[in-house]
């Protein structure tokens, strides 16, 4: 049954979404924290049954499992022409995925533009960890030049392999969408020396939050997670949030992008 | 003085056709011959006379095409695409994936000349991609074949119900000349079922909720799934062949064609009987589920050999085989590269056998 | 009744829209059509091709092999010749195909259809314009009167083929290609054009 909508002050906790299954993510991921906000986000709008998720192939294909929530399996790269599928039979429903980098920015870069260009009321979670997580560290059009992974194994080259793709940026550059945002979200070190603020799980809520709002007025919405692998950039948890904080954000800044409805002004 | 009928092309059949039988939506990408599909469709949509047909949408390519209509086929929407050669390869992921999640919906290719590029004229080499599967996984198609332009109009209408009925993809498999082709026809009275579809992913209800997925990561889930799917074809092959049959009672020799080779070889039968030559005509129109027993029968009752024409090097010639399964010689006419044979042939074709 | 037609010329002649409107023409006479365009067992001839079938018996293949009418609106249409049927007819563009070379066992019929297109300029309600652009409607005229249509008594099938495809804008140009439509059968059966009056 579904429980009395939340107060919307409630940041953390369990949700009635939650199907309370464990989740496979391993120590140290963002994806199940971002799980977690959108099943707190969803909860606090009573939604679920005008949900239906789409879930992509990478890290986030089990979301099923962990939201209880109706959803269709994409294949790779495909979750925005699926989402528009579902979204144009039904506009009253509220459609999003949670796609990887290699989802979003590669195979699917053409779904993910051409969905964006047409303004598709749809919200789209990109996580970004710079890496192929699910099928072992390969390279991702994110990965940063000189990175070593499995198929980089001299480090990201620029002749070999271009730059790194910043597809919030490309996103922001057309005109359809109504919601574009980009969020640093693992903890990150502080000048205290072994400190970590979690300022990214805040800022990283209210984009979700957001995002959902955007769709609900009829706009097209996409949120980056600037996130980390520790295990495929073969770190240790804290080792992997220091490279991020180093690496990743300055590569690919914060901010918002996009905000036709004035959602951050409020 | 008002036309008693309607004058149509092949390609303009199918997307009204589709309209009268409840169409909801059509998503694709235009390539020739196909493209009359989407242009008519796109002038239908909204209109008084189609309230069903909501929506049109030009895909960024057949890829997004064939995704945007797993999306609505997850809602329980009746949706459609319409393509080509290289268009019907570039889908066939989604198809892969429509009968992983079981998934319904309808396909037509309009199938055109050669690999690759190819030109514009009509084959039948798509048969292989259609019938057996053009993507991973080891799925099984239902796949019609029209032979005329009322067909054409009344195709769509059978493709949604054995869609729906078993939750499967249908591809609608024509030609460039079908395509093309202008008849006169009565519109056909279509019927505009309606499906229950309790599997629809539009959001969960109480304790349930539909999760539509062709991914199972347990191997005896999806050892289970991949049964289901095996025997949901074995049902669909006891229950749904369906054939036609010209002057096959007393038959020697029996043409086995479909599409416009079914046109051709109706012309052959009708001047060898008039010269009394025992000739007939086996059309299959199913031709996944290959119309096998009828067609085996036919040796039965005294058929003695079989000649299969088909725009193409010999695929349909294949499955004649397996039915006949040595019971009778087959014989393979082919004509390929955009051209078809002329209609002489076949009847040189069976004065050889006859000699 | 069955008559097949090959129809052929090059891009611009109107040719496909000459053979809609005979296809037409014989449905709205309560028969069964069958056009196509392009598609055939041999690839010589004219850059436009297409076969019209017309039957009161349902029509088994589409495709013509043996016309009983080619319709030649330029000189590589004549390539199709050898497919006509023993004692058919040949019906040429006289204003591009001249010395038209023939067979003895064939009937030729010449229609200059663009010079007679072009007469009726001062005539036509596109007084002044020229007209030699509807010399595929001469041509239709001339394809009735060698199936053996009375025109007189089809005059309604024909304007109402006309309503069908000339739609919209195209509408004011009815009138004209009637009038052309009558011109091209009257050359055919030997009588002159007729006098009309112009339209002030």
């Amino acid at each position: 049954m579904i429980a009395a909508s939340a107060p919307r002050e409630a940041k953390f906790g369990p949700s009635s979404i939650w199907t309370g299954t464990p989740t496979h993510y391993c120590a140290g991921c963002e994806h199940g924290t971002l799980t977690h906000l959108i099943a707190k986000a969803l909860a606090e709008r009573d939604a679920r049954e005008r949900t239906v998720m789409v879930s992509s192939v990478g890290c986030s294909v089990f979301a099923h499992e962990y939201l209880d929530l109706d959803s269709v399996q994409a294949p790779h790269g495909r979750a925005p022409a699926v989402m528009t599928g579902i979204k144009r039979a039904h506009p009253e429903l509220l459609v999003f995925s949670v796609q990887g980098d290699g989802d979003a920015a590669s195979i699917g870069l053409l779904e993910l533009l051409h969905a964006a260009n047409r303004g598709e009321p749809i919200t789209i979670f990109m996580v970004n960890n710079a890496i192929y997580g699910m099928t072992g560290g390969q390279m991702a059009p994110t990965t940063p030049v000189g990175m070593v992974t499995t198929t980089s194994p001299e480090g990201r080259s620029v002749p070999q392999a271009g730059y790194p793709l910043d597809t919030t940026k490309l996103v922001a550059s057309l005109e359809g969408p109504a919601y574009v945002r980009r969020v640093f979200f693992p903890i990150s070190p502080t000048p205290a020396p072994d400190f970590f603020n979690a300022r990214g799980a805040l800022e990283g809520m209210q984009a979700v939050r957001h995002a959902f709002d955007a769709q609900e007025k009829g706009g097209f919405a996409f949120v980056e997670f600037v996130s980390t692998c520790s295990v495929n950039w073969k770190m240790s948890v804290l080792d992997a949030k220091r490279y991020a904080a180093q690496v990743l954000a300055p590569l690919f800044p914060s901010g918002v992008l996009r905000d036709r409805f004035g959602l951050e002004r409020r | 003085m008002t036309a008693p009928r309607q004058f149509l092309k092949g390609n303009e059949a199918l997307a009204y056709g589709a309209l009268h039988a409840g169409l909801q939506s059509f998503y694709g990408y235009p390539i020739t011959p196909s493209s009359e599909v989407p242009e008519t469709l796109a002038t239908q949509v909204g209109r008084p006379e189609y309230p069903e047909f909501r929506t049109f949408l030009q895909a960024a390519s057949e890829v997004e095409a064939i995704n945007l209509m797993l999306g609505a086929a997850a809602t329980g929407e009746k949706t459609m695409t319409a393509t080509s050669g290289p268009g019907f390869s570039l889908m066939q992921e989604g198809i892969s994936y429509a009968h992983g999640a079981e998934l319904p919906m309808l396909i037509a290719n309009v199938n055109r000349a050669g690999p690759g590029l190819g030109n514009l004229g009509p084959e039948q080499t798509d048969y292989f991609a259609a019938v057996k599967g053009g993507g991973h996984g080891g799925y099984r198609n239902v796949v019609l074949a029209p032979d005329s332009v009322p067909e054409m109009a009344s195709f769509p209408s059978l493709g949604f119900s054995l869609a729906f009925r078993y939750r499967t993809p249908v591809i609608l498999l024509t030609d460039a000349f079908l395509g093309q082709l202008k008849e006169d026809l009565e519109f056909p009275t279509i019927e505009s079922p309606t499906f229950d579809t309790p599997w629809a992913a539009t959001g969960a209800r109480g304790t349930t909720r539909h999760v539509l997925s062709s991914m199972h990561i347990e191997l005896p889930e999806q050892n289970l799934v991949s049964r289901h799917l095996r025997d949901k074809f074995a049902e669909i092959t006891r229950r749904e062949q369906r054939s036609e049959e010209l002057e096959t009672r007393g038959a020697r020799v029996v043409f086995v064609a479909y599409g416009i080779c079914a046109r051709l070889a109706q012309r052959a039968v009708r001047v060898l009987r008039d010269r009394s030559v025992p000739v007939g005509l086996f059309r299959p129109i199913t031709l996944a589920p290959f119309p096998r027993d009828r067609l085996r029968a036919l040796v039965d009752e005294g058929v003695r050999s079989f000649v299969v024409v088909e725009l193409n090097t010999g695929q349909m010639v294949e499955d004649v085989r397996l039915a006949v399964d040595g019971a009778a010689p087959v014989r393979s006419m082919n004509q390929f590269g955009g051209l078809l044979p002329s209609y002489r042939d076949l009847v040189d074709e069976i004065g050889a056998l006859a000699a | 009744m069955k008559t097949e037609v090959i129809l052929a010329g090059h891009g611009g002649q109107g040719v496909l829209e000459l053979a809609n409107w005979l296809a037409y023409f014989h449905l709205a006479r309560g028969r069964h059509v069958a056009y196509t365009p392009s598609y055939g067992p041999e690839t010589r001839g004219g850059k436009v091709k297409c076969y019209v079938v017309a039957s009161d018996e349902p029509i088994d293949s589409p495709i013509v092999e043996e016309p009983d009418l080619l319709v030649a609106m330029n000189i590589p249409s004549m390539d199709y010749l050898p497919l006509l049927k023993r004692g058919g007819r040949l019906l040429v563009n006289s204003s591009l195909v001249k010395d038209a070379r023939s067979r003895a066992d064939v009937t030729v019929t010449e229609v200059p259809a663009a010079g007679i297109a072009a007469a009726l300029g001062p005539y036509s309600p596109q007084k002044g314009r020229d007209t030699s652009i509807a010399a595929n409607s001469v041509m239709l005229g001339a394809v009735l009167a060698i199936e053996g249509e009375e025109l007189e008594r089809q005059r309604a099938t024909v304007e109402e083929v006309f309503r069908h495809f000339l739609t919209e804008r195209k509408a004011a140009y009815i009138p004209l290609n009637v009038q052309a439509v009558e011109d091209g059968y009257r050359h055919v059966r030997g009588a002159p054009p007729l006098l009309r009056a112009i339209p002030v």
